[in-house]
């Protein structure tokens, strides 16, 4: 019985071609506009680490009081040193690393080549653990290498390709700023977006990879400047990157990893006890209001997923609806227009059933062919956005199997969802004894 | 086969109640053919809907092969329209958009018929009236007298056990007409009960039994038509 | 010609009517509001910076082992390295001016504070926000700022301090803007503020007309005017500068600065991205703008061409069903012009339900964009034109299945159909 609709949807659409080139035309658009949006959101909002995302914790705690709230109430979105080494010191989460963004530069072994900049993190051993950072060779360093200061360094596969033409450099040293480290990993290709684990200086999304990871304490030590944001509400008393690891200025992200209810529930006490014996001792002229969000809530608190991209899928959703509607009139007149042949049918026999498979077929073929015309689209479109969007979004946005799949699957069902009404009034034509004309 | 007690046909609209039929009683045997006349009006067109059950009724009792079809649901009248009635309108009511072969597939297809089956029904019912040469073409191309066969080849094709006619022969020409009632008197004599609905006597007389339809009610026509007070506002009616 | 038969036609086609004037609504609310995001972007887009933008680059690099900058002799260490490529810079043939500088418009990296008018306040706190700019008596020259009060700076006025410090600042330039704010009705010049909390006093010598903070988005819009000139060279890891070229002269200058700065000094990094024109910066720091502008544009374009569409496919389908009607009326007087202004009159009176509803639709759609993003209230200039818009495009995809309509002979009536 399929291939007859099929067979008789096929007939109907040939017959007003006109009319099916305009629905499917506006259909194709319709989709396309919205699968365009889409694949842009998609990228900008998918769970960085989807596997993990909701045992990595971001603990806020208060330093500045109620003068340097938001109107929110909201506590800084980064720490100051002060807090940050504490919260090391004490080290109550299974596992958890400070970490602020650095901007070294490197010189190659090579005399002839230039020192290039690459970005990366200082940060402490058990951030590789923690956020299962993909290695090639080697590994992250330890706990030990941390205590000691040690100059060690992981490098990304492309460092490691443009330093060591992608051999295997574990043991070998790297020249970061003048000094030599060895390197100890090389990380497999290892690009999250966005940059769960420091938002706030990456702005969520970056173009660029993350090139070197270096010890925390050995970042310190050597005094190497952070890179990215310094908020203060205060200024530093003392001058230079001394002065302001001893200020209450934020420039320092944390994570940390708690793997259940019991271990959030803790952690939270912690950071209350923390804030309480910091207001105890003076520090804090106020009561604790800390804040402790699982990666996809920060990320939203953080407003990672621009607004922009949220304002173009919405519109583009908008004109898909207007597109239906437009095709929702359209065969509407169509199918009305036939109420002679359906009142024919129904008297031979067909019952309702029948006519609903007839015309929602019908539809559906519309939707299909719109689909197809949706999925060239849309790759058009995913191809456009590239050169009119910021680059560090626009260069995520692909067309995959999964997102023409989705071309086709809401072509075809909002179509038919189209169809809905239209087929509703055709299978309401009663079995009629006459062709009506006119 | 169709048996009708005391049915009743209202029309309801805000202002008036109009009786199409009231208290009808008809009762066709199988095997019969019966013609059904009446003047402009008189409710026969509404019959035939009725008890092609393309329509319900109001009141009353209704028999179709022994089967009370006044509590089917539409998907029940729906197998019954296709598997027991045939039907032959007036207007032909091909679909423009098929061909021959096509429209006389409309109900085998409604039927669940597998595609052999179909296509020698089909060419068997298009022998029958002559036409099996035009399989391909559209009702356009065809003169009435054609198209009017295609539409009794339609009707056949299904086999079905009554045939409801509404004015067969209305829109041809004599010659055309003769030919279109030779069909059904044929068909008859292969067993099928045929109602027809005509205001031409000629015709009528044709037929096995004729039935008189005045006002909404069978009459004996041995019997002066009564006049209704109610006559004026039977204003329905569609031939 | 009176409406009550086409008012009772359109009641035979209530859903046609109610589908195809909510699909006008749809469009007019889209379209309204898009347009309106456009119309903000391009105004964003062109707000001057109060620069002289033609000619202008800017060079960001970072020295390799240099010292950490925080004990003197460091400090005097990295600025004698500033002023060494300085100097080599200013040198180059095709060179107007140089300064250094920490940032410039539209980077969109920013040393941020604010000024008061008393000592030892408290950072914040109601006084006015400032986007610093630390560099030196070549600045006017090299971006192009106009002063309208007081005198630039002099050699003599130039200092220089290490990157993070807090250095007192004796003398300070600021916009006009930020002089509105901080002395409503008054010269600054004289005048005597308090930066970032400190107790010792900046004096204002001078008032520029109008000069951009680094920031060019959403962030820093209520004091994207605010901008303070201190001048000091910064000295740290890393250095900009500031160039104007020659007339003319920007490709030549680019192509010079990386040799030339490799020849003072080879232990840096300079890439790609050290050397840009002050167009580039423009370009990258509103992509997201012009972009945006270019969906919501290609959305309107699309919406629109598919009502304008939708309407000529449905009322050409109504043409069709009512041909033998059209012909009787013919038949009975009718003139074209008649049947033309039916079409039209009809047309008319279902954009008119449209509109009406998509008023209503535009007005609720910016409301929820004002209260979950970033967006002001519509102007209803916009809804205004966006209504006159919808009705011109229905009469004018109304037009011609009307005229076909209209060309219907009265002959018509007496076929059978």
């Amino acid at each position: 019985m399929f291939a007859y609709y099929l067979e008789l949807a096929l007939r109907s659409l040939r017959r007003s071609p006109g009319l099916t080139v305009l629905m499917v035309l506006a259909i194709g658009f319709g989709v396309a506009a919205s699968m365009t949006t889409w694949s842009v959101f998609r990228a900008v909002s998918g769970d960085p680490i989807p596997w993990k995302s909701s045992k990595l914790f971001v603990p806020q705690i208060d330093m500045w009081g109620p003068n340097g709230r938001g109107e929110d109430g909201e506590p800084p979105n980064a720490m100051d040193y002060i807090d940050a080494v504490a919260l090391m010191r004490d080290h109550r989460a299974k596992l958890q690393s400070a970490m602020y963004q650095i901007s070294p530069s490197i010189v190659p072994a090579d005399a002839s080549k230039h020192p290039i900049n690459v970005s990366g993190h200082a940060v402490y051993s058990e951030f590789f653990p923690m956020v299962d950072v993909p290695f090639l060779y080697g590994n992250g360093w330890s706990a030990s290498d941390d205590a000691n200061r040690a100059a060690v360094a992981v490098i990304s596969s492309k460092l490691n390709q443009k330093l060591f033409g992608g051999a295997d450099s574990v043991g070998k040293t790297v020249n970061v700023e003048g000094k030599d480290y060895r390197v100890v990993g090389v990380m497999n290709d290892w690009n999250p977006q966005p940059r769960f684990f420091d938002v706030v200086n990456s702005g969520g999304f970056s173009t660029g990879i993350e090139d070197v990871f270096l010890p925390f304490t050995r970042a310190i030590a050597v005094d190497m400047n952070n890179d990215g944001n310094t908020n203060c509400t205060a200024v530093p008393s003392e001058s230079g990157f001394a002065g302001l690891q001893k200020s209450s200025c934020a420039w320092v992200a944390f994570m940390a990893e708690l793997d259940d209810a019991a271990a959030v529930t803790a952690y939270r006490q912690y950071l209350d006890g923390y804030a309480r014996e910091q207001q105890q001792s003076g520090r804090f002229a106020w009561a604790p209001n800390n804040r402790l969000r699982d990666v996809p809530a920060w990320l939203d608190s953080q407003h990672a997923v621009p607004s922009d991209t949220k304002v173009s899928l919405l519109v583009a959703l908008g004109l898909l609806l207007a597109c239906l509607v437009n095709t929702a009139g359209l065969l509407l007149a169509k199918f009305l227009r036939r109420s002679g042949e359906i009142g024919v049918r129904r008297a031979l026999g067909a019952p309702r059933a029948a006519i609903y498979a007839q015309f929602l077929i019908e539809a559906a073929m519309i939707g299909l062919t719109g689909g197809v015309l949706g999925l060239l689209l849309t790759g058009v479109g995913v191809a456009s956005v590239s050169w009119v969007l910021p680059r560090d979004i626009a260069s995520l946005a692909r067309v995959d199997l999964p997102l023409l799949m989705l071309t086709l699957l809401v072509s075809v069902v909002a179509t038919t969802l189209a169809g809905l009404y239209p087929t509703f009034r055709a299978s309401r034509v009663q079995p009629a004894w006459q062709l009506k004309s006119n | 086969m169709l048996k009708m007690s005391h049915l009743s046909k209202v029309y309801r609209t805000e202002v008036v109640e109009t009786y199409a039929l009231r208290d009808f009683n008809i009762d066709v045997k199988e095997g019969e053919f019966v013609a059904v006349t009446g003047p402009s009006g008189s409710g026969k067109t509404t019959f035939l809907t009725i008890a092609g059950l393309l329509e319900t009724f109001s009141g009353g009792e209704y028999h179709l092969d022994g089967i009370e079809v006044s509590n089917l649901n539409d998907n029940a009248r729906s197998k019954i329209r296709n598997e027991k009635i045939g039907f032959i309108f007036q207007a032909f009511n091909l679909i423009p958009d098929l061909n021959v072969f096509d429209n006389i597939e409309v109900p085998l297809r409604y039927r669940g018929m597998k595609s052999a089956e179909r296509k020698q029904r089909i060419m068997d019912s298009l022998e029958r009236v002559g036409l099996a040469s035009r399989a391909k073409h559209y009702p356009a191309e065809l003169s009435g007298g054609q198209q009017q066969r295609v539409a009794i080849a339609r009707a056949l094709a299904g086999s079905p056990r009554l045939l409801l006619a509404d004015e067969p022969t209305g829109n041809l020409d004599t010659q055309m007409a003769r030919g279109v009632l030779e069909l059904l008197e044929e068909i008859h004599r292969g067993g099928a009960t045929i109602v027809m609905v005509t205001h031409d006597p000629e015709l009528a007389a044709r037929a096995q039994r004729n039935v008189h339809i005045i006002d909404g009610q069978v009459v004996d026509l041995s019997e002066e038509p009564r006049f209704h007070a109610h006559a004026t506002a039977t204003t329905l009616g569609h031939s | 010609m009176t409406l009550h038969p086409i008012l009772a036609a359109l009641r035979k086609h209530k859903a046609g009517v109610v589908l195809i004037s909510l699909q006008i609504a749809l469009t007019l609310a889209i379209v309204c509001n898009a347009v309106f995001i456009i119309g903000q972007r391009i105004e964003r887009v062109n707000r001057p910076t109060g620069l002289d933008e033609s000619d202008l680059l800017l060079v960001s690099q970072q020295w390799v082992g240099a010292p950490s900058g925080d004990d003197p002799a460091s400090v005097e260490k990295l600025d004698a390295m500033q002023r060494e490529d300085l100097a080599a810079l200013r040198h180059l043939p095709d060179v107007a001016s140089v300064a250094p500088i920490n940032s410039i418009p539209l980077l969109n990296s920013s040393w941020t504070g604010s000024l008061s008018l008393k000592p030892n306040d408290q950072l914040g706190k109601g006084n006015p926000r400032t986007a610093y700019y630390f560099t030196d008596d070549q600045v006017f020259k090299t971006l192009g700022l106009r002063l309208v009060a007081g005198r630039m700076f002099t050699a003599a006025d130039v200092e220089h301090q290490a990157f993070r410090d807090q250095h007192d600042r004796p003398v300070v330039i600021i916009t006009q803007a930020l002089a509105d704010k901080l002395y409503p009705d008054q010269n600054a010049v004289g005048k005597v503020v308090y930066a970032d909390g400190s107790g010792s006093p900046s004096t204002v010598v001078g008032v520029v007309a109008r000069l951009q903070i680094p920031a060019s988005g959403g962030w820093g819009g209520d004091f994207a005017w605010s901008s303070t000139l201190v001048p000091t060279r910064l000295d740290g890891y890393f250095a900009r500068y500031a160039i104007r070229a020659k007339p003319g002269r920007r490709a030549a200058v680019m192509k010079a600065v990386t040799p030339t700065l490799y020849a003072v000094n080879p232990m840096r990094v300079l890439d790609d991205d050290s050397v840009k024109s002050f167009a580039d910066i423009r370009a990258r720091a509103y992509r997201a703008d012009v972009g945006m502008a270019i969906l919501m544009g290609v959305v309107c374009l699309i919406l629109l061409c598919v009502t304008a569409a939708g309407i000529v496919g449905l009322t050409s389908f109504w043409v069709g069903q009512r041909h033998r009607q059209i012909g009787v009326r013919r038949a009975l007087g009718a003139r074209k012009i008649d049947i033309l202004h039916y079409f039209q009159i009809e047309n008319l009176l279902i954009a008119g339900i449209g509109v009406v509803a998509g008023v209503l639709l535009a007005v609720g759609l910016n409301l929820w964009l004002m209260t979950h993003y970033e967006m002001n209230r519509l102007p209803s200039l916009y809804v205004i034109t966006g209504v006159l818009a919808m009705l011109a495009i229905g009469q004018a995809a109304v037009f011609v299945p009307a005229r076909r309509a209209s060309n219907v002979p009265p002959v018509v009536a007496t076929r059978a159909a």
